[in-house]
């Protein structure tokens, strides 16, 4: 673990998703010291303390840290929390990470827990994306909920998507459809592998269809985001635009690993980092409903060790602060 | 009687100036906030589009508030937006509401007159003579407030990019529209319009900044309200982007007035006939002006276009599938936004981020 304490240049990049926090240290050269994938359990604080005091249990207390960034849809909520040095979007943050992986790549394919993203990118620069906006149909946390309806694990529901002998029709279009569909099936006696494997079939033309709609897809395709450990999607995938797929090592941990490197270049002269000792720490978050306007905004007060450190949420920014 | 119109960008500040000058008693409805959605999506049919909903609760708002009279401009079918005041009326009796219903016809027709003079019969009993003798007044400092407001918003739009404190111009502007709102007569307009205009341009500013322009097109609603779009032209600017739009008040009633020889509406003809490359037909509401401006602002240079609808929009959903062409035609990103009910904020400002950095990839990458 002394290792690595007296070599400069180590960089955090925190991506926090809607299921799953994502966890990355890179030192100077890229190479990954560390990194971890939790489930939030709807509870992002006390994940991404958790995440810190495994980090610090993996590299030791006093790691040093250069420079953090965040990512990832709690990329403020998690900036107040840790001090960070740079909070990135997480379509760039992605992108970096395959670029640096794969310079030859044309077209990622980003499907995670809510979000499910396709990234165009030509000679090493991003030309075009889209993002699902009002419809999280086809993404993580559909599926997660359809393998806990059929009470198997998730890990499980890509396996027997691949032993589907004849998938069956489901409709993708919106997930409440894909349901009473998938029952139905289920109901007139279809096996639980043809269930999945149809499913997963419809999700990825529902995801062609509609977040990539009009784009031109080119290999090297890249697939990454917690739903490429599918292998019933991935197949699925594979085979609709019948080439392979390129999954990267640390598929779920991109959009971190992107972040890091992003805060990595930046290079923040003195990092606003606050130590892995916020682990050890009580953080809470306390709300309250603004009655000064119409507009009643839900202002949201950060507070660690009972002090309030940031406050967010108030649209006329009366009380948006942030203490570094 | 106390007439109420909705919320929809300045809107507010011209109408109420008719009225306040003109001495009739008005009633503006409260800022578009969480409730007016809430009581918009309550009392309406769900597959309905955002803007009907917030225009609703607005209503709502303003009559429980004790407004007796709605002025709403009305425009006519493909689009379900002209059908508005007729479904939001049904709504509204059938709340137990009572009101009455003045429609601003989109276009000057001898039907429109006649169903207008119908509905002012009842009306024109309870103004008095004062009233009408200075309406012509009011609807002179309105249509000034109008152009004033618009005026400031234009120079908002180029000073945002280039401000040095985040949200300072948003702040500045807010302080110099409501100078415009509290001006009472054509001359203290004009001054208040200078003053603000100076407010403006005392904001701190970069000027070697060289910002990338874009143009917001859509659905007219969502382009023209921030509370409807979350704000997008406001984000947009923060991140450094110069924004522009062909969507204003005055476009739209001079384009009804027909007075084609303005520059705005003779700007729309213009933007109509690009569109025909892809469209042979007129499609109704902005669908034809979205694609047509997009073709014309990647001609003139822009860096991007972002197009804005309503979920659902039929109009804007058919737009949408023909701007991916235009896009890859004419080597222009275009980002369209969707806009729904949800709180689908921080979403938005992740897209916007995200396209503002693939310009800085692309302008770095020559």
């Amino acid at each position: 673990m002394s290792r690595y304490k007296n070599i400069m240049g180590n960089f955090l990049g925190i991506d926090v998703g809607s299921i799953t926090t994502k966890m990355v240290v890179i030192d100077e050269s890229h190479k990954l010291l560390a990194g971890l994938y939790l489930r939030n359990n709807g509870r992002p604080l006390e994940t991404i303390q958790q995440g810190l005091a495994i980090l610090a249990s993996r590299l030791g207390d006093d790691q040093a840290i250069d420079g953090v960034a965040t990512t990832g849809s709690a990329r403020h909520l998690a900036a107040y929390l840790v001090g960070a040095d740079l909070i990135k979007n997480e379509i760039t943050a992605h992108s970096v990470a395959v670029i640096d992986l794969f310079p030859k790549t044309k077209t990622i394919f980003e499907i995670g827990g809510q979000d499910s993203k396709v990234i165009l990118l030509r000679e090493g620069v991003v030309v075009d994306f889209a993002m699902n906006t009002v419809c999280a149909a086809g993404t993580g946390s559909f599926l997660d909920q359809q393998a806990a309806r059929l009470g198997i694990s998730i890990e499980e529901f890509g396996r027997l998507a691949l032993e589907a002998k004849h998938p069956v029709r489901v409709a993708g279009r919106c997930t409440v459809f894909a349901e009473t569909d998938m029952i139905h099936k289920q109901q007139i006696g279809h096996s639980v592998e043809d269930i999945i494997g149809g499913l997963c079939d419809s999700l990825v033309k529902n995801y062609l269809n509609n977040v990539c709609r009009g784009k031109e897809l080119l290999p090297p395709y890249v697939f990454q985001g917690g739903v490429a450990a599918n292998q019933g999607i991935r197949k699925a995938l594979e085979r609709e635009l019948e080439t392979p797929m390129l999954i990267p090592e640390h598929f779920g941990l991109m959009g971190a690993l992107g972040a890091a490197k992003l805060v990595k270049r930046a290079k923040p002269g003195r990092s606003r980092f606050k130590g892995f000792g916020l682990s050890k720490r009580s953080c809470t978050t306390r709300g309250f409903e603004c009655n000064e306007c119409g507009n009643q905004c839900e202002v949201v007060e950060l507070l660690v060790d009972e002090q309030v450190v940031a406050c967010w949420g108030d649209l006329c920014e009366r009380y948006r602060r942030s203490y570094p | 009687m106390k007439v109420t119109f909705p919320h929809l960008g300045t809107m507010h500040i011209f109408c109420k100036a008719i009225a306040e000058a003109s001495g009739i008693p008005y009633i503006v409805p409260p800022e578009t906030s969480r409730k007016t959605l809430t009581l918009g999506v309550q009392h309406s049919n769900e597959c309905i589009c955002l803007p009907f909903k917030i225009i609703l609760g607005n209503f709502i708002e303003a009559l429980r508030m004790g407004a007796d009279t709605i002025v709403m401009v009305g425009s006519g079918p493909p689009c379900r937006l002209g059908l508005y005041d007729l479904v939001q009326k049904v709504i509204l009796e059938d709340m137990g509401l009572h009101y009455r219903w003045l429609t601003i016809p989109p276009r000057l027709t001898w039907q429109a007159l006649w169903k207008n003079y119908e509905e002012t019969k009842e009306l024109k009993k309870e103004l008095s003579w004062k009233n009408i003798l200075l309406f012509p007044y009011g609807l002179r400092l309105g249509w000034k407030k109008m152009m004033a407001c618009e005026t400031l918003e234009k120079l908002a739009m180029r000073i945002r990019p280039r401000e040095i404190q985040k949200g300072e111009t948003q702040r500045r502007l807010k302080k110099a529209l409501s100078m415009v709102d509290e001006a009472k007569t054509l001359r203290t307009l004009d001054q208040a319009l200078e003053r603000g205009k100076r407010l403006l341009q005392g904001t701190e500013q970069d000027v070697s900044r060289v910002p990338f322009k874009i143009a917001m097109v859509g659905e007219l609603y969502t382009v023209m309200d921030p509370h409807i779009n979350r704000g997008v032209e406001q984000k947009l600017g923060e991140l450094g982007a110069e924004v522009t739009r062909s969507s204003w008040f005055s476009t739209h009633i001079l384009r009804s007035l027909r007075r084609n020889k303005a520059d705005q509406a003779s700007e729309r003809v213009r933007f109509f006939e690009a569109s025909r490359a892809y469209l042979g037909y007129d499609v109704g509401a902005e669908c034809n002006v979205s694609i047509g401006e997009a073709i014309v602002r990647a001609q003139e240079g822009f860096d991007g276009v972002v197009h804005l609808m309503p979920f659902a929009c039929m109009p804007e959903t058919t737009a949408s599938g023909i701007l991916t062409r235009v896009g890859k035609d004419w080597n222009i990103p275009i980002l369209t936004l969707i806009l729904d009910e949800q709180e689908i904020e921080g979403r938005i400002q992740t897209l916007l981020e995200a396209f503002v950095e693939m310009l800085q990839w692309k302008r770095k990458a020559g």
